[in-house]
């Protein structure tokens, strides 16, 4: 699919005025978006750890993460963009290039979006067509290709759309997890897209640089890991904090986040041992699971949790846009190409725990994920957010609250859209839950 | 200890003011633009009512969608931890309380000491709350508190859309145009609501012993729609629409015990 021989077949024409005035306007709001964001998060841990400084930095959509990125492209360096986790950024980073997820968390564009899509489709696709059609989005118009990986019918289509303007390379992705057919098709695909990188980057994925890629993205997986541990006790960081760390993964150098995550959890090792909370240990812990929430507007489930009255304090999350980034390491037994490769193919599909999958215990990973992360983190109520449109999540919600109501664990359906407009009700409700989860402390 | 509750609702604002765990009076003001003001006012009606100053009041605690700006608050507690407390002190049995009010409505599970267990609202839509019966009050040209006396009437119910306020009115034009009897649509109105209350109360799980509150409690044809669905003789205390009030008054005394300890 690439938009080089056919004209547009689904973006409607736009005029470079009207593109360069939308732009200018959602990127003058984004701008104040994130700056306020990020106070409302310093305000709420007036001791924030130092090492936040360098994440509120890069957490800027427009700013020196974006410059890098240019520069490099400068040098002759590809960037190649994906939507969905399942893109293997392993792959990626061995030919020399650059990851970087490209879903938008922009709730102005969604309104745009809705020029090419009915609004029943879910808002963050709706927000990332809109997006490309004023160029928002730094990351997404750097990317000189797109991997689409087909998950949900919205990121189906997603790629589709993108590509009356982009390149974009389809990875099919089976829908039965536990099939040894399954596990074959999926890594043909990855062998598939190891020689579309190849081809297009010019570079080719050796033994070694593949090996570095995922040694690379092995001591990520460690640096988050420890920051999770660190969560599982009295709280020691917000989770807006721990959430705008793992998000930024998406973007950053990975060898540089890294470092810098690892340097956040030795401040942060030092701050529980002189049980300096964020706030009071009894103060319910919440998960977030369901439709992954994308910087920068869409934070706003995380900040009403944080500054709800009664507070709650997000100790861990099941999100494609969350802890599901680095969570799982690819597992290599022997270093050969074959067994790299097909690592990485059974990292993507295996571990996932997208709702897109069945088996022949239906998603069963995401339930004990869940109860895991209850058990392990002392979860005390679990937020179950939806956005309208997100089919997937919504209908798996059944299951959850029942497994969930099996160890007692209250879990609260959340619905909403890519709008501010609806804060107040939805204020009401997590404040309800949390005073819920409070009284249950209580007693 | 005197405590007192106020409930600052979208159209309302209702008081109830607690004398030693007794009702001893209550007070009310329409919401208008500025619901502190009208929040003072219902507070001074009821104080006055029960003989009692502002200082004789030991702790008062807000609920409702404007709690945030209530006026005297201490404390505040939500709509569904109100309508719990309030529930299980009218009818101690009560385990589920629904609450129908103006653009809201919501169904609330508790345990025995009228501390909410699990909760459910309305989805962005008003069609389960009161406004809906006004709109269709008004394209039926009857009086709100008609609406109820005349789907009692009915035998039957029109079948109406109730996914939308919108579209309910427009299904309702088109009815009145078809000369369908006035009684019949009045029903469609309300078992419409009752259906899409039912449904939320479905996910909570039934439960025999429900309490009915709320402003719409007081419009008996939606009352009768609401046992036929949901199959249970639902309780409904006097002053339903004071019960958000009286649960954050209860809340106050709860509260206020706490912080003399």
């Amino acid at each position: 699919m690439t938009n080089e021989t056919v004209g547009k077949r689904y973006m409607p024409e736009i005029s470079r005025r009207e593109i360069d005035e939308l732009k200018s306007t959602m990127k003058a709001a984004s701008q104040k978006v994130m700056a306020e964001n990020i106070e409302r998060m310093k305000k709420a841990d007036p001791k924030r750890p130092q090492a936040m400084k360098y994440f509120d930095e890069i957490s800027n959509l427009f700013g020196k993460r974006q410059e890098e990125i240019q520069a490099e492209k400068e040098k002759g360096k590809k960037v190649i963009g994906y939507m969905c986790l399942f893109a293997p950024t392993e792959l990626i980073l061995a030919a020399d290039a650059i990851p970087v997820r490209v879903n938008s968390g922009w709730y102005d564009t969604s309104k745009l979006g809705d020029r090419v899509v009915p609004v029943e489709v879910c808002p963050v696709i709706r927000s990332t067509i809109g997006a490309k059609m004023i160029e928002l989005s730094p990351f997404l118009e750097q990317s000189d290709a797109l991997i689409s990986v087909l998950t949900c019918d919205g990121m189906t289509k997603l790629g589709e759309i993108l590509s009356d303007y982009k390149t974009i390379w389809g990875m099919n992705v089976p829908r039965i997890k536990d099939s040894a057919h399954s596990l074959r098709f999926w890594n043909d695909e990855i062998k598939q897209m190891k020689t579309q990188i190849e081809q297009f980057t010019g570079n080719k994925i050796t033994r070694k640089n593949l090996k570095e890629a995922i040694e690379m993205s092995h001591r990520a997986t460690k640096a988050f890991r420890r920051l999770q541990e660190l969560r599982k006790g009295s709280p020691v960081i917000m989770g807006r904090d721990a959430m705008l760390v793992n998000q930024t993964f998406l973007w950053d150098d990975k060898q540089r986040w890294t470092e810098k995550t690892e340097a956040l959890c030795d401040e942060l090792e030092k701050r529980a041992q002189r049980k300096d909370w964020v706030c009071s240990p009894d103060t319910p812990r919440v998960m977030i699971t369901g439709t992954p929430m994308f910087w920068p507007d869409n934070w706003k489930l995380p900040t009403l949790v944080e500054e709800a009255n009664p507070q709650g304090i997000i100790v861990a999350d099941e999100l494609c846009s969350g802890e599901r980034i680095l969570n799982d390491p690819v597992g290599v037994d022997e270093w050969s190409m074959d067994d790299m490769l097909n690592a990485i193919g059974e990292r993507y599909l295996m571990a996932s725990t997208c709702p897109c999958f069945t088996s022949k215990d239906g998603n069963e990973d995401r339930i004990n994920w869940l109860l895991n992360k209850v058990k392990d983190w002392n979860v005390q109520g679990v937020i179950y957010y939806v956005v309208r449109g997100c089919m997937l999540y919504a209908m798996e919600y059944t299951r959850v609250k029942k497994a969930l109501d099996k160890i007692n664990i209250p879990v609260y359906y959340l619905d909403t859209e890519y709008t501010r407009e609806d804060v107040g009700q939805m204020k009401t409700r997590v404040e309800a839950f949390l005073e819920m989860l409070t009284a249950r402390v209580d007693i | 200890m005197n405590t007192v509750g106020m409930d600052l609702g979208t159209q309302r604002v209702k008081v109830v003011v607690l004398k030693d765990g007794e009702i001893a009076s209550r007070g009310q003001a329409l919401s208008g633009f500025d619901p502190a003001k009208a929040a003072e006012q219902a507070v001074n009606e009821a104080l006055k009512k029960a003989n009692l100053k502002l200082s004789d009041v030991a702790y008062f605690v807000a609920t409702g969608s404007a709690m945030d700006i209530a006026p005297y608050a201490n404390s505040t507690v939500s709509m569904m931890g109100a309508d719990a407390k309030a529930g299980v002190f009218l009818f101690p049995k009560a385990r589920t309380i629904i609450d129908v009010g103006a653009e809201e409505a919501r169904a609330v599970k508790c345990d025995e000491k009228g501390i909410m267990v699990d909760f459910v609202v309305n989805e962005r839509c008003a069609a389960g709350a009161g406004v809906f019966i006004e709109a269709m009050a008004r394209a039926l040209e009857v009086k709100l508190e008609d609406m109820g006396p005349l789907a009692l009437k009915a035998e039957r119910a029109s079948p109406i859309n109730a996914s939308c306020v919108i579209f309910g009115e427009s299904d309702v034009v088109s009815l009145i145009h078809r000369q369908e009897p006035k009684p019949e649509i009045a029903r469609a109105v309300f078992d419409a609501m009752a259906d899409r209350i039912s449904s939320m109360i479905h996910r909570l799980g039934v439960n025999p012993d429900v309490v009915l509150v709320g402003g719409v409690a007081k419009d008996e044809g939606f009352v009768a729609s609401l046992n036929r669905k949901l199959g249970v003789n639902v309780m409904v205390p006097d002053y339903p629409d004071y019960a958000g009030a009286l649960g954050a008054a209860l809340t106050a005394a709860t509260r206020a015990k706490e912080t003399q300890k």
